[in-house]
């Protein structure tokens, strides 16, 4: 079995103000249109500032994590940049995309066909910090940072000394993404106050969001604030396979589910996935504190990322937003955290972390 | 030491066909597979040549025993169950249960090429219609569950979009979690069907050459885009053999770094193509002399070839071991392309053949190496490398050695 890995550091541009994280949820951003857009930081602090006037949103926001990563990491150059997108940049893709056909096929802008490739806020990380090693894109839906962070977890016991390896996700929301999404019963029609979500899951649906989370995780753990111990991808999960998988997997690393201080659920207010979540909660620990966060990050394919940012938080704060609380358990100390998601697209996922 | 991964199965359709006899039949006659689009719909058809595979999705459906008409199978999609079906045949079901074996695809643009011909209704006001069966295809994730789906499989799934080095990082993922126990086999490719989106694309960057491209030639006028798919599969020697499986390849070598130059050029003194080359060599233990054949990635653009060819040179010297493109054969196929030379480099060394770099005819002023112009037979190839450069910097070069 693979070694664990260790997280040093982690950024994130959400919804919330999680890019300077003094000021988490002060106060709590809420929407009332079924679209939580992140709060943008000041990019050029980030970015090259010649490069900057043509680039788009998901571009800046992916560069600036990534940047902001290493930099709380104190590095300047990471060993490997891995990164997973379910959407890659909607903005600059739907932008060439219509221009092509309402300018029927001529006078087209490449830096929209660029900035659309997958792989390009990789290729910008890697020019700004001077990377030429290991670089990778995941495209994959619901699993596209769990992968990253298991091709991680391959490359760091992979090798022989100390490594650090990038390891990132982002997506971003867009009002045409919006419209196609509710086409196929993505977002509630009723649309809830964002920050009470979690109160209307007795509807189908949920609401739209974006973001992007960086983390530097190395083989060895000088400097680390928590430990990643693995991440489990469970395929079109039904409600007995999540829980069978979130026992097997706790057993493969030696824990207990009491020994779980707070899980994070990927809740999302619609009742079509909430039964997957009461199958999984059902053995709960009342010590345990189980937690939610889409009613701020609102749901996106990475929306994972924003949980593990999160989860990085605590283990340094210590302290359990109110906000963030879905069930309060006796635990006081954080030294155990599981994280379970769903994605509409059919998948589930397991990250259990300790300090 | 450690057990070597080998590939025991291979699926493969390209613009020279289905599988190993169509292909081999193009490749040592120097018939290439470009022509003006027929099926892509596109103003720029008379202006470009594309390597397409020469079957409409009707035709591509039907042959899959699926409706005709909007089914919902993108191109992207039928091309990969094609090749698939390909690899499957031969393999025995019981191999590929559950999550102990590994699905890892790739892919440029999803199933773009269905998606920019409804894109409009998408946003419309209109809440129904048949674009509803297309409304999740986007991603390059798509065909990967699609393909899966098809077959009945239940595997691990991984899609990686790393532009043009996408499925030779496929290819690399997948003997990293052999290695590391993660899963036992690997079904490792990619696939991308044409769409107007990548056409123009390219076209907006204008590396598009009118002619058949001349790779590695002074008067190189840029690619000819293709669509395809390749798969190839990857187990531990010892479990091939335990199964009596044969044994195409050893999968000795890879590399993957980055340019860190520039979002779609390549540095041009190819110290990125050098690094990739030579950390490669170094994985798979080899001499460079000991390469008998380079497939190259060798896309006919003025900076690739020049970047590409400086670095073959600094590696290997000007006695530099024959090299190809083989993209005049079948353009080049993106996210496809790494493992579909993965494969013809494979046949190399099976064939004892160096498969011609159609179009050449002028040496490259700032080179003292070229390309193999013609086919070259009866040679002992025992090791091969295959390079995958791609935008973002994003490179791959993959070692395969001779049963």
């Amino acid at each position: 079995m693979m070694k664990p890995v260790y997280i040093l550091s982690s950024s994130a541009i959400s919804p919330q103000h999680s890019f300077e994280p003094e000021n988490f949820l002060h106060p709590v951003k809420s929407t009332d249109d079924g679209k939580l857009f992140v709060v943008d930081p000041d990019y050029r602090q980030f970015i090259n500032p010649v490069a900057i006037r043509r680039m788009s949103r998901l571009i800046k926001m992916g560069i600036a994590a990534g940047m902001n990563a290493l930099k709380l990491a104190g590095l300047e150059k990471p060993d490997a940049i891995i990164t997973g997108t379910g959407l890659g940049s909607m903005t600059d893709m739907e932008h060439f995309l219509k221009d092509m056909i309402n300018m029927n096929e001529e006078a087209l802008n490449p830096t929209f066909f660029i900035q659309s490739t997958y792989n390009s806020v990789n290729g910008w990380i890697a020019v700004q910090s001077k990377c030429t090693s290991y670089n990778q894109t995941y495209v994959n839906r619901g699993f596209s940072l769990e992968l990253s962070l298991l091709d991680a977890q391959l490359l760091l016991n992979e090798a022989t000394e100390r490594e650090v390896a990038l390891v990132g996700c982002f997506d971003e929301l867009t009002d045409e993404y919006f419209i196609v999404k509710n086409k196929i019963g993505y977002w509630k029609k009723q649309l809830p106050q964002s920050r009470h979500l979690l109160k209307e899951s007795n509807t189908v649906g949920t609401i739209a969001g974006e973001g992007t989370s960086f983390f530097t995780l190395s083989n060895k753990a000088e400097n680390s604030v928590c430990i990643l111990h693995g991440v489990k991808m469970i395929q079109s999960p039904t409600s007995a396979e999540i829980s069978a998988n979130i026992s097997t997997f706790l057993q493969q690393h030696h824990v207990a589910l009491q020994d779980i201080d707070l899980i994070i659920t990927g809740m999302n207010g619609d009742t079509n996935f909430q039964p997957l979540y009461q199958a999984a909660l059902e053995h709960t620990q009342p010590h345990t504190t189980i937690a939610a966060f889409k009613h701020l990050s609102g749901e996106y394919p990475t929306a994972s990322g924003f949980a593990l940012w999160l989860s990085a938080q605590l283990f340094s704060t210590q302290t359990i937003p109110e906000e963030i609380i879905y069930k309060r358990g006796a635990t006081t100390d954080i030294r155990k955290i599981l994280i379970i998601n769903h994605y509409i697209l059919n998948t589930a996922s397991l990250m259990l972390l300790s300090n | 030491m450690a057990d070597r991964i080998v590939v025991t199965s291979l699926g493969i359709l390209s613009a020279l066909g289905l599988g190993k006899e169509a292909h081999l039949h193009a490749l040592t006659r120097g018939h290439a597979g470009l022509q003006h689009p027929q099926f892509l719909k596109t103003f720029h058809a008379p202006d470009c040549l594309i390597g397409e595979v020469r079957m409409s999705d009707e035709e591509l459906a039907i042959s899959l025993n699926l409706p005709g008409g909007n089914n919902g199978y993108t191109r992207t999609t039928l091309l990969a169950l094609f090749a698939m079906r390909e690899l499957l045949q031969g393999v025995d079901e019981s191999l590929l249960k559950d999550d102990s074996f590994a699905f890892i695809n790739a892919n440029t643009v999803g199933g773009m090429c269905s998606v920019e011909n409804m894109y409009f209704d998408f946003i419309s006001n209109t809440p129904e219609g048949d674009f509803l069966k297309y409304i999740d295809t986007l991603d390059c994730a798509e065909s990967t569950q699609n393909v899966a789906k098809y077959f009945g499989l239940k595997p691990m799934m991984a899609t990686i979009s790393t532009a043009c080095s996408s499925s030779a990082n496929a290819l690399i993922l997948g003997a990293r979690m052999i290695q590391q126990g993660v899963v036992e086999r690997a079904i490792c490719g990619g696939c991308d069907a044409m769409s107007r989106f990548t056409v123009n694309g390219f076209l907006s960057l204008k590396n598009v050459a009118k002619n058949p491209c001349k790779p590695f030639d002074q008067n190189r006028m840029g690619l000819n885009l293709g669509e395809g798919a390749g798969y190839l599969m990857l187990e531990r020697e010892t479990d091939a053999k335990k199964r009596g499986a044969e044994i195409l390849a050893y999968f000795t070598g890879y590399a993957n770094t980055n340019d860190a130059y520039h979002p779609t050029a390549p540095s041009p003194d190819g110290a990125g193509a050098y690094r990739t080359m030579f950390q490669a060599l170094e994985k798979a233990n080899l001499q460079p002399e000991t390469i008998g054949y380079i497939n190259a990635h060798g896309t006919a653009t003025i900076n690739n070839d020049a970047a590409e060819g400086k670095a073959i040179e600094n590696l290997f010297g000007t006695q530099a071991p024959y090299f190809s493109s083989t993209k005049p054969f079948t353009g080049h196929t993106l996210a496809a392309a790494g493992s579909i030379e993965a494969i013809f480099s494979i046949w190399a060394m099976q064939e004892g053949k160096v498969f011609p770099n159609l179009n050449f005819e002028n040496q490259m002023e700032e080179l003292q190496i070229k390309p193999a112009a013609q086919l070259i037979s009866n040679v002992a190839v025992n090791h091969v490398l295959s390079n995958s450069f791609g935008f973002g910097g994003n490179n791959v070069s993959l070692v395969f050695s001779k049963v």
